[in-house]
């Protein structure tokens, strides 16, 4: 099947300094993508590459099978790192008028406009002026920006930013929804916990480069190392198992990182004979630590 | 699409300026001097109706009659007072043409003694009540009756008519020009600002970033340059109707027929100008970040309006058809201010108006098309401003996008 969104071999130099060395993101019709990087990493330039923002050296941006052109870019919503809006225009009216330049009728984009408020719990103040909302309102706004055209494919550049845990659930169901609806999304974002909450799927760069790509259970199952966490009944005892860096240890739990090659079954018969286990626990290590040892390389 | 796109983009300028308060106060203000102005005048005492005083002495043994003649010849021309010299000697006639107590002496038989210049007007007044007296005198001298002889020399009225227009509209013409010239020089300068304020406005909320997901560079540019020029020409046409009815309904001056062409003229001089100033004003918004660092940036284009100002305040009140007043009618940065004082000096012919206005034409093409392809590299630059160096290869497209 063509991928809604395929990015091969981005590269992009600023003068001495790479931006992007090879960057690869593949996106399918109806997925959910949660694109990752330390900063600096070149998320936002590879963003920007696909909306048209930044030309790229090399490389290619591809919109279901062929070359993304101006036309392919009105079906992308766009919600930038640094938000920005008019401080003096009402917010029915700047959606509206985000809506009107994709291309929507005037009355579908103000009936969007409207919905799109609701949508995001802003119906109580459309009227007002953008400049009279918080910095988490306002983000609600370019939300619904990014979506009032209805596009095929969603690019949101570290969207919780700042967000409250209202509002990040807020966001995190209007990203569902849109997945649902068979809208493609890339999203970046620190917060990696919410990252695995919400998708299987990430593409994790670092450098200008592409390191890691598929799904999230996947790449913890290759990384090299599991996350072993012992319960103990009494005071956690002094054992370490062999090859392994203490992560934790308090009064009654132990927590190991040890190589992926090593037998559970043994490991676990080892502690056992060290002090009494209340509860085992073997699995790869989450995101976070798939993360940070894939960026440290 | 596009044209879609620049109405949208237009119709969000038109909204959004042309209900800021900035907008209505400059209009509200402009539109209150032009219509103050002609109340003003009207209030303004119309200069004296008083016919010229003038103090003529007569010697002795002038020809008989002339002080007749002299006073009939002044009705309705001079307030005319005259003294008689016969007792007087020259010293004191003298002493007293000096002083300015007389402006004139005459005597016998024909002679005319000034102080330092002679009057014409008076010189003439007087010359011809001489050969009206001596007419007299000589017909009598003849044996004919000096009765018949006034049939003879009868005056008759002549009729006056000016191929040109006389001082009266020359000042009317001035003042058509004074008020294209401030219109063609506030207008662009006022809404280029707006220009710029609303591109950097664009870059500093980072805006811009969302706009260029949907629309081109020079698409947004057209769409600004475009709301901004209708609002400059609503406010405009205000301003126009705003002093044309003040004109009419204090009756200060009578609008000479020839004014009315200058109202298109006008019209299109400031159409060029708006646009070709809030293109450079638009770019020169684009090489900046904040608002606080418009001023570094404008001098360039402040020059050449300030010129044209300067050269357009000579040719108002002195010279419209010096060769500087001439070549600035040309250079299309100066030809919005030129343009409209020439036109209504009356110094420009049809050729050159066109001229002058299909340079202007061209010239508003050629900046937009070359700000057009600079904007699109400086619109996502954040940080210091673009350099002129930086702006030079811009502008021939050698200089890759930078990082925001």
């Amino acid at each position: 099947m063509t991928a809604a969104l395929e990015v091969r071999g981005l590269h992009k130099a600023y003068g001495k300094v790479h931006a992007l060395a090879g960057v690869d993101l593949i996106v399918e019709r109806g997925q959910m993508v949660g694109f990752l990087g330390s900063n600096g990493a070149g998320k936002t330039t590879t963003m920007r590459s696909v909306i048209g923002l930044t030309s790229v050296d090399q490389g290619s941006v591809q919109w279901n099978g062929h070359p993304i052109r101006i036309e392919d870019r009105r079906n992308i919503g766009y919600m930038p790192q640094e938000r920005g809006l008019y401080a003096r225009m009402m917010v029915h009216e700047h959606i509206a008028y985000f809506g009107r330049l994709a291309g929507l009728e005037s009355a579908t984009a103000a009936t969007r406009a409207h919905e799109w408020a609701e949508r995001v719990n802003l119906a109580d103040r459309k009227d007002d002026m953008i400049q009279e909302l918080s910095t988490g309102n306002q983000q609600r706004v370019q939300l619904a920006v990014a979506l009032v055209h209805e596009p095929e494919l969603l690019i949101l550049d570290e969207p919780f930013a700042g967000l409250d845990p209202v509002a990040v659930a807020m966001l995190s169901s209007v990203m569902t929804e849109q997945v649902e609806r068979g809208v493609s999304v890339v999203f970046s974002s620190h917060q990696l916990e919410l990252v695995q909450d919400l998708t299987q799927d990430v593409t994790i760069i670092a450098g200008g480069r592409t390191l890691a790509s598929g799904k999230v259970d996947e790449l913890r199952r290759r990384a090299p190392h599991r996350l072993l966490t012992l319960q103990w009944a009494g005071p956690a005892p002094d054992w370490v198992p062999a090859d392994a860096s203490v992560l934790e240890s308090a009064d009654h739990e132990s927590r190991f990182h040890v190589d992926a090659s090593v037998e559970p079954a043994a490991l676990i018969a080892e502690a056992a004979r060290a002090g009494t286990l209340t509860s085992v626990s073997f699995e790869p290590p989450g995101l976070e630590d798939v993360f940070i040892e894939l960026v440290s390389q | 699409m596009r044209r879609r796109q620049i109405k949208e983009v237009a119709l969000r300028e038109v909204r959004t300026r042309g209900r800021s308060k900035g907008y209505r106060a400059i209009t509200g203000i402009l539109l209150l001097l032009v219509v103050a102005a002609p109340i003003g005048i009207s209030f303004v005492p119309a200069p004296s109706d008083d016919l010229r005083e003038i103090t003529i002495g007569i010697g002795v043994d002038v020809v008989d009659g002339f002080e007749d003649q002299l006073t009939v010849l002044a009705d309705g021309t001079f307030e005319l007072t005259t003294v008689d010299f016969n007792d007087t000697d020259d010293e004191t006639v003298d002493g007293q043409l000096s002083a300015g107590d007389l402006d004139v002496a005459v005597q016998a038989p024909h002679t005319l003694i000034w102080d330092a210049t002679e009057d014409s007007s008076i010189s003439s007044l007087i010359t011809a009540a001489l050969q009206q007296s001596e007419a007299v005198r000589r017909a009598e001298d003849l044996g004919l009756n000096p009765g018949d002889l006034g049939l003879v020399f009868a005056p008759i009225d002549v009729e006056q008519q000016f191929v040109n227009d006389s001082s009266a509209t020359e000042d009317v013409r001035a003042g058509v020009a004074f008020f294209g010239l401030m219109l063609a020089f506030l207008l662009p300068q006022i809404f280029g600002q707006f220009a710029m304020m609303s591109v950097v406005e664009e870059k500093s909320t980072r805006v811009v970033e969302v706009l260029l997901s949907q629309i081109r560079p020079q698409t947004l540019l057209a769409g600004k340059v475009l709301g901004l020029t209708v609002l400059a020409l609503v406010q405009l046409a205000i301003i126009i109707v705003g002093l044309i009815a003040s004109l009419l309904v204090t009756r200060v001056v009578d609008i000479p027929a020839s004014v009315w062409q200058f109202v298109p003229i006008l019209g299109l001089s400031v159409l060029g100008g708006l646009l070709i100033y809030m293109t450079l004003f638009a770019l020169l918004g684009s090489l900046i970040s904040r608002q606080e660092d418009q001023a570094q940036v404008m001098l360039p284009v402040f020059a050449p309006l300030f010129l044209g100002y300067f050269v357009g305040q000579t040719a108002v009140f002195g010279n419209a058809e010096s060769l500087l007043v001439k070549i600035l009618t040309w250079f299309p940065l100066t030809a919005p201010m030129l343009l409209p004082v020439r036109v209504s000096r009356d110094t420009i012919g049809t050729g050159e108006v066109a001229l002058s206005l299909g340079l202007l034409a061209l010239s508003s093409y050629l900046v937009f098309r070359l700000a057009s392809r600079v904007y699109e590299f400086t619109l996502l630059r954040t940080g210091s401003r673009v350099g002129w160096g930086e702006l030079i290869r811009l502008s021939r497209g050698s200089v890759a996008d930078q990082a925001g």
